[in-house]
């Protein structure tokens, strides 16, 4: 994904759930367990960012 | 009499340590130390080998840590890995050992030009709109020299750096956790802090605009840096609560220093610097967390402005401002930490620490409320033997 997201990012959130699922046709099995995780690794991210800001 | 074990000990010194931040007096004045590049000295370390190398930092820390009766310490001062950003390519850092010498201390290289900024003028609007998506998309391809924007050819670097900031990551914040459990189950330490802050200026100065950039904007175009650092304060109180002590115990920091006399008048200060700063703390504080104000420089004619915030919601640490006045002007609504010169722990004769301390005790400890700890981090011109003229000062004559 390389284009600018429609919506401002809320802190916390680099790609938003709303987006990446888009991505899946179907999600067969709980889609609560796939979002987490989406979350979780995207916070990961968002916090390397900041962290970057920060140490400058 | 049976001796403690660690876990008695720690929480004895947690108590002791927490009981002075509420502005109460505990069994005697808690000692805190945030030790950076001195620990070299103790661990036999220049400053490339602490800064280069995430683990020799970690361990050159846990060494000295064996060394003082200390109640509290920062699990690594030294809080840069030179040798991850420098595996991502990072633009704005001057390393010992590359670009400086193995003895002085990694600097931060700051935008001598717009052109040079990593906020550019004619960019403000974007940033106000979403600053994490400009981060992400603008900030971070200028921050590094591998990773790539939108719209670039994508390169191998690229691909790479992306994958070593990750590992890099979330090594170091194993390694943290690893050290905070270390120093609790071995030495029954407590690690003196839990999260980080900057102010929402302060990142504005720092990381975006720079000093002269924001010098420029303050008269050419005011209101967007206003809005600037109103739409970076969530991110900051985001990141600051993200890293906080789910016990609640022990503080998030707040690491001060564009605010400080000398750099921006009392008029910016209260218009740019404080309204985010206050509401941040206030909302932090109304979740259970206080916040050292580690106040990097002179802050005395800005006191007015902390007494807004509630009471015991800050830890006011003491750099360049005179102790005794701080502690007159806020010490009956705030912990004081700090005031022992780096000069006195780098150079000073035993009789001249030992009566400072003394005098710190005395006046300033002297209904609790008061963490002992060197003005700054103490760097690699701190003298073994002063840090431990220091520390037996406290103990002695720090007893309630």
């Amino acid at each position: 994904m390389n284009e600018k997201p429609k919506k401002p990012l809320k802190p916390g959130v680099c790609h938003s759930w709303e987006e990446k699922r888009k991505e899946y046709e179907e999600i067969r099995g709980d889609e609560n367990v796939v979002k987490e995780q989406h979350e979780w690794f995207d916070e990961q991210l968002y916090q390397f960012l900041w962290l970057m800001v920060s140490h400058y | 009499m049976m001796s403690k074990n660690k876990e008695e000990l720690y929480q004895e010194r947690m108590n002791r340590y927490y009981t002075a931040m509420q502005n109460e007096k505990p069994d005697k004045v808690p000692i805190r130390a945030f030790v950076a590049e001195a620990t070299g000295n103790i661990a036999g370390m220049n400053n490339q080998e602490l800064t280069h190398v995430a683990q020799n930092a970690f361990d050159a820390a846990f060494e000295t840590f064996k060394e003082f009766d200390w109640d509290a310490a920062m699990a690594n001062a030294v809080n840069l890995w030179t040798g991850m950003t420098e595996s991502y390519g990072t633009t704005y850092y001057k390393v010992p050992g590359i670009q400086l010498d193995v003895h002085e201390t990694f600097q931060f290289i700051e935008p001598t030009t717009d052109e040079k900024a990593m906020l550019r003028p004619d960019e403000y609007d974007r940033f106000i709109e979403d600053p994490n998506e400009f981060v992400l998309n603008v900030w971070v391809p200028r921050a590094s020299k591998y990773f790539l924007g939108p719209g670039s050819k994508n390169t191998t670097y690229n691909n790479m750096a992306w994958l070593k900031a990750g590992a890099g990551m979330v090594t170091f914040f194993n390694m943290i956790g690893t050290q905070v459990e270390r120093m609790r189950r071995e030495l029954g330490l407590v690690s003196a802090i839990s999260g980080a802050l900057k102010a929402p200026f302060d990142i504005m100065a720092d990381a975006f605009r720079g000093f002269r950039g924001v010098s420029n904007d303050l008269y050419r175009r005011p209101d967007k840096l206003l809005k600037a650092v109103e739409a970076v304060a969530p991110h900051m109180k985001y990141v600051a609560l993200s890293g906080a002590d789910p016990e609640k115990k022990v503080p998030i920091c707040l690491w001060m220093h564009r605010g400080a006399t000398g750099f921006f008048s009392k008029e910016v200060v209260k218009k740019f610097f404080w309204p985010t700063l206050r509401e941040i703390t206030e909302e932090i504080y109304a979740e259970g967390h206080q916040i050292i104000y580690y106040a990097e420089g002179k802050w005395g004619k800005d006191l007015d402005l902390f007494l807004e915030l509630p009471e015991k919601s800050i830890v006011f640490h003491c750099d360049k401002d005179d102790i005794f006045e701080v502690h007159k002007r806020i010490g009956h609504k705030f912990a004081i930490s700090g005031g022992v010169p780096n000069d006195l722990l780098a150079f000073g004769t035993k009789e001249e620490i030992r009566s400072f301390c003394k005098k710190v005790i005395n006046e300033v400890a002297l209904d609790g409320g008061y963490i002992m700890d060197a003005e700054a981090l103490m760097q690699n011109d701190t003298k073994y033997e002063n840090l431990k003229i220091m520390t037996d000062a406290c103990n002695e004559y720090g007893v309630y």
